[in-house]
């Protein structure tokens, strides 16, 4: 009797853990972590601020199940962190180190700004740079919880299976960074991240 | 029995591991190096000269107007100020004597000191709320001849370029890091963005010298004004200053608030 049991637990949990799955799998291509590094060390990079374009290329490739389920979709989004198990405030950036005298301000999070685009201008924030306001704030390239926008429509919020070979247009997002620090804070180096999350509608 | 479970254990495995694809993450992290810019733009001739060959010239003294112009841009706040040197020949607050003229008469001194130039700047010192001394700046109006008064005297200290205090002159900012901007430092900024028909990024600087007759200098004083440094005061009654040729400079020295 109880092996009996074993074995529909076995049975029944992964089936319960894919009852909401309806994608074959979802990735960036290729999925390599990118540095970039702004140094401003003119009194205009201060002023007008450092501009990088296409600093990251986000590739999409989201299969369908082996039975295509009409249900497969996808969001993407982008999350800033300061590394706050460091005592970062949240509203900073994190400190590596300070220049001088280091009694000045920290260079707050929402100077970071970060635009995506691609040629079908599929998400709603195409071409405008975003900031943030703290780490943790999550910023919707494409938003959960939308209705299926299949591939090939070349329209906002595509979500349905396809990748960047078949539909380049809608499944490759172009990053571009801006900083334009001012004059109010500490010289030093300092640093953010941000994670961009793909993932399946459930 | 025992098939029938691994299979199955493989299979959950199977369709976890299947699972664990459906979420992918990309990371771009930025490093942003802030370098200090501070950044002091100086037009001024190599040698300001002062010939004193006219009796009206002693008694009112030469002014060189807007002989020297300053241009501030800074990345993070900051003080300016001036601070009188020299060789040392003649000691480390003198003048330094290139050329004596006359007879040596034992009245003749040939020790002038550096706080003898003065100085006015066009736009007022406007980070030096904390100033303590009678004098925060130098943007008081030249006193008229006949009516000695510090508050020009430039800022000397042992010959040293060490930063004034509290209670002496700044040009802009001052002494201290309250921490709060017009206290004790401007914000970092540049002329090249300023508006407007003045800025405290940009002082005009007027210079001059005025020997009294006898030549003694009456408005030399010591860095916070406190006391008179002429000729007579310095040294005996009846001293006066010798003839001669002599040269110094000021340095202008733009620093973080500190």
């Amino acid at each position: 009797m109880n092996s009996k049991l074993i074995l529909l637990i076995f049975v029944l949990v992964p089936s319960l853990m894919k009852a909401q799955v309806h994608c074959g799998a979802v990735s960036f291509e290729p999925n390599v972590p990118v540095a970039v590094n702004l140094t401003f060390d003119s009194f205009s990079q201060y002023e007008a601020g450092i501009t990088i374009n296409n600093v990251a290329t986000l590739r999409l490739r989201v299969e369908d199940q082996a039975i295509p389920d009409p249900d497969c979709k996808w969001f993407l989004h982008m999350e800033v962190d300061n590394n706050p198990g460091g005592g970062t405030s949240s509203d900073e950036w994190e400190t590596l180190t300070t220049y001088g005298s280091g009694t000045g301000n920290k260079p707050s999070l929402d100077i970071l700004q970060i635009r995506v685009r691609n040629n079908c201008q599929t998400s709603p924030i195409d071409g405008i740079f975003q900031n943030f306001s703290n780490s943790g704030d999550i910023l919707d390239i494409i938003a959960d919880l939308l209705p299926l926008t299949t591939a090939g429509s070349c329209t906002t919020n595509v979500n349905g299976p396809g990748n960047y070979q078949g539909n380049y247009s809608e499944y490759t997002f172009s990053i571009d960074v801006r900083v334009r620090p001012g004059y109010d804070f500490n010289p030093g180096v300092y640093e953010l991240n941000v994670r961009f999350h793909l993932e399946e509608q459930m | 029995m025992k098939k029938v479970i691994l299979t199955l254990i493989a299979l959950a495995g199977i369709t976890a591991i299947s699972n664990a694809q459906l979420i992918d993450e990309k990371d771009v992290t930025v490093t942003m190096d802030l370098q200090p810019v501070l950044q002091l733009d100086m037009s001024t001739p190599n040698q300001i000269e002062f010939v004193f060959d006219e009796i009206n010239e002693y008694y009112s003294g030469i002014t060189q107007y807007a002989a020297t112009i300053l241009k501030v841009s800074s990345t993070v706040s900051w003080d300016l100020y001036a601070v009188g040197r020299s060789n040392g020949t003649n000691g480390a607050e003198f003048w330094d004597q290139q050329i004596d003229y006359g007879n040596d008469n034992p009245n003749a001194v040939p020790n002038l000191p550096l706080s003898l130039l003065e100085i006015r700047q066009a736009q007022p010192n406007n980070g030096s709320n904390a100033a303590t001394g009678p004098f925060a700046d130098y943007n008081q109006a030249f006193s008229p001849s006949g009516t000695p008064s510090a508050g020009n005297s430039l800022y000397v200290n042992g010959g040293t370029l060490t930063p004034p205090s509290g209670d002496d002159k700044y040009i802009g900012g001052h002494a201290g890091t309250s921490g709060i901007a017009g206290d004790d430092f401007l914000p970092g900024g540049s002329y090249l963005t300023q508006t407007g028909n003045t800025s405290d990024y940009y002082y005009a600087l007027d210079y001059r010298i005025m020997p009294g007759l006898p030549a003694i200098f009456p408005n030399a004083a010591d860095a916070d004004g406190g006391a008179f440094e002429d000729i007579v005061t310095t040294n005996a009654a009846g001293s006066y200053a010798e003839p001669g040729v002599y040269t110094m400079y000021v340095q202008y020295v733009l620093l973080e608030d500190q």
